[in-house]
């Protein structure tokens, strides 16, 4: 008989809190995905290279200026920038034209940027020499660093705000109106060309708000958007596009089995549990676990 | 001689290489119902989407209220006082009833007048204020119509334009909706373009009318005259 010791169990406690860290991070870098999803209806397979440059921009600013605020303000003005301009330059064009152009378009912008991030920075990975809270936090009987317990709550909190801005602004109503009924949208009044370049630049800056906090308890190389772009579109699928309370809980469920997976099993072998879990959901849920409709 | 509120000079419209309307001349005068008639793919929705921007114009003029709308986009005609309840309603189903009615008077930025204008739109039909927390999608056929006829209304449109608000309605409820449009002009004094299928009882309701065919305009004139034209009866009144 296996008996589970002592060590065996907290680190399986250790695991579950660290996957639920990742989980809310996971949750706040899918949102964007999620907003330019159900608003522009356009699958966004840059996504993922966006974090990855984001996370990058981070790191050279942290870098140069010794302050990590610095890092976060500029990466989120030059984002916010870079947001806009993509949506006036490539994504405006192909609005409502057929899938394939919009998969080409989206992922050749992403090919460009990890390419970009290959030529300019190399293979290898890169981490902050000091974070923001390098210390242990004791919450009971588990120790975390308190880097993690930052990422944690600034993630929740931000999805929080997310979901409060789509319910009760009028902003997050007129986008809402965007995504059932893009022409009724038109009618009532709505700048409809405004909403999609607002919500495309609101979705860039949580992925860019998502690679500052990603910087503080990981690295970054250039193929860290393959990874989380592929984890963004499993969470988001699994959600069901069913709100933030969906994205929230799928992100929790996608972080614990990628954390337990990465005690348990090797490296490469870490995404097994949780594509099994997608391929399992998407069989008998084909709306997600908490699709409406 | 009045001011036309709408008028329209040598309307060329389509959608993209889709050439639907070829040379549409109309007037509608302040506190007028007119009515649109003539047969499926005339281009009567065409015309109601021309007007308010949603349709690709090769040439002609907008003219709205003594302003030239011609190259103003959709969002800029509703704060002009243009409103369009589209064909099918094109309610947000997934939205509540207030939601939707919210949405309407989304051009309008104080507060307390979108809350005025909620009060009076209840007034006018106390079923959506019985409703208002229901999702759009689930209302009946009629309550959706009356639900698109009141977020129209948010916003006080100078003019109001329903393309075909009887579809899919049984009669009963199609006499309800006439009747609404008919109590807009008397008690608010809302100038009224329609577009219908149901000829005998828009020529009933409108003023004038204009009748269009292969997106042009075959006949036109005050209503009872239309009534009696010779045509009109073969093609529509089936006689």
């Amino acid at each position: 008989m296996f008996e589970p010791t002592a060590f065996d169990l907290s680190a399986i406690g250790t695991g579950v809190v660290n996957g639920l860290v990742l989980g809310s991070l996971y949750a706040l870098a899918s949102l964007g995905l999620a907003l330019i999803f159900g608003v522009l209806d356009i699958i966004n397979f840059a996504h993922g290279d966006i974090l990855m440059i984001s996370s990058y921009i981070v790191y050279l600013v942290a870098l140069s200026t010794g302050n990590p605020w610095i890092a976060l303000l500029s990466s989120l003005a030059l984002f916010a920038l870079f947001g806009a301009g993509v949506y006036r330059g490539i994504i405006h064009y192909v609005l409502g034209k057929e899938p394939l152009i919009q998969i080409a378009i989206t992922v050749g912008l992403g090919l460009i940027l990890q390419n970009l991030a290959l030529a300019l920075f190399r293979a290898e990975p890169r981490a902050l020499p000091s974070t923001l809270f390098p210390y242990p936090l004791s919450i009971g009987p588990l120790t975390l660093s308190a880097n993690r317990v930052f990422v944690a709550l600034v993630s929740i909190i931000l999805c929080i705000l997310v979901h409060y801005y789509s319910t009760r602004t009028k902003l997050g109503l007129a986008s809402r109106a965007v995504a059932e009924n893009r022409e009724a949208a038109w009618l009532m009044g709505i700048n409809v060309p405004l909403i999609y370049m607002a919500t495309f630049t609101i979705g860039v800056l949580l992925t860019t708000t998502a690679a500052f906090l990603w910087m503080q308890i990981g690295p970054v190389d250039p193929y860290l958007g393959t990874i989380f772009g592929l984890l963004c579109w499993i969470i988001v699928a699994l959600g069901g596009l069913g709100g933030v309370a969906g994205i929230i809980a799928s992100g929790f469920i996608i972080g614990v089995l990628d954390s337990l997976g990465s005690i348990f099993l090797t490296p490469s072998g870490k995404y097994i549990p949780m594509y099994i879990a997608f391929i399992l959901t998407i069989w008998f849920k084909p709306r997600g676990l908490f699709g409406r409709r | 001689m009045v001011e036309p509120l709408l008028e329209l000079k040598n309307i060329h419209a389509g959608y993209g290489e889709f050439r639907v309307l070829h040379g549409i001349d109309m007037v509608v005068n302040p506190g007028e119902i007119v009515a649109v008639i003539g047969p499926n793919g005339a281009g009567k929705t065409t015309l109601l989407k021309t007007i308010m921007g949603l349709t690709t114009l090769y040439d002609g003029r907008v003219l709205f209220n003594k302003h030239d709308l011609t190259k103003t986009s959709p969002d800029r005609r509703v704060k002009a006082g243009l409103v369009l309840i589209p064909e099918g309603r094109g309610l947000f189903p997934n939205l509540t009833v207030k939601e939707n009615l919210l949405l309407g008077a989304y051009t309008i930025s104080s507060r307390s007048e979108v809350e005025e204008r909620l009060k009076t739109v209840y007034e006018l039909f106390p079923r959506l204020k019985e409703r208002e927390n229901q999702r759009a999608g689930s209302l009946s056929g009629g309550e959706a119509q009356m639900l698109a006829i009141a977020r129209g209304l948010m916003s006080s449109p100078k003019l109001l334009m329903l393309d075909e608000p009887s579809l899919g309605l049984a009669p009963k409820i199609v006499a309800e909706v006439f009747e609404v449009v008919k109590k807009l002009r008397v008690e608010r004094n809302i100038t009224i373009l329609l577009v219908e299928q149901h000829v005998k009882e828009s020529l009933e309701l409108a003023d004038r009318a204009y009748v269009i065919q292969g997106g042009k305009i075959i006949a036109s004139g005050k209503s009872e005259e239309l009534r009696n034209l010779e045509e009109l009866r073969r093609i529509y009144l089936a006689v």
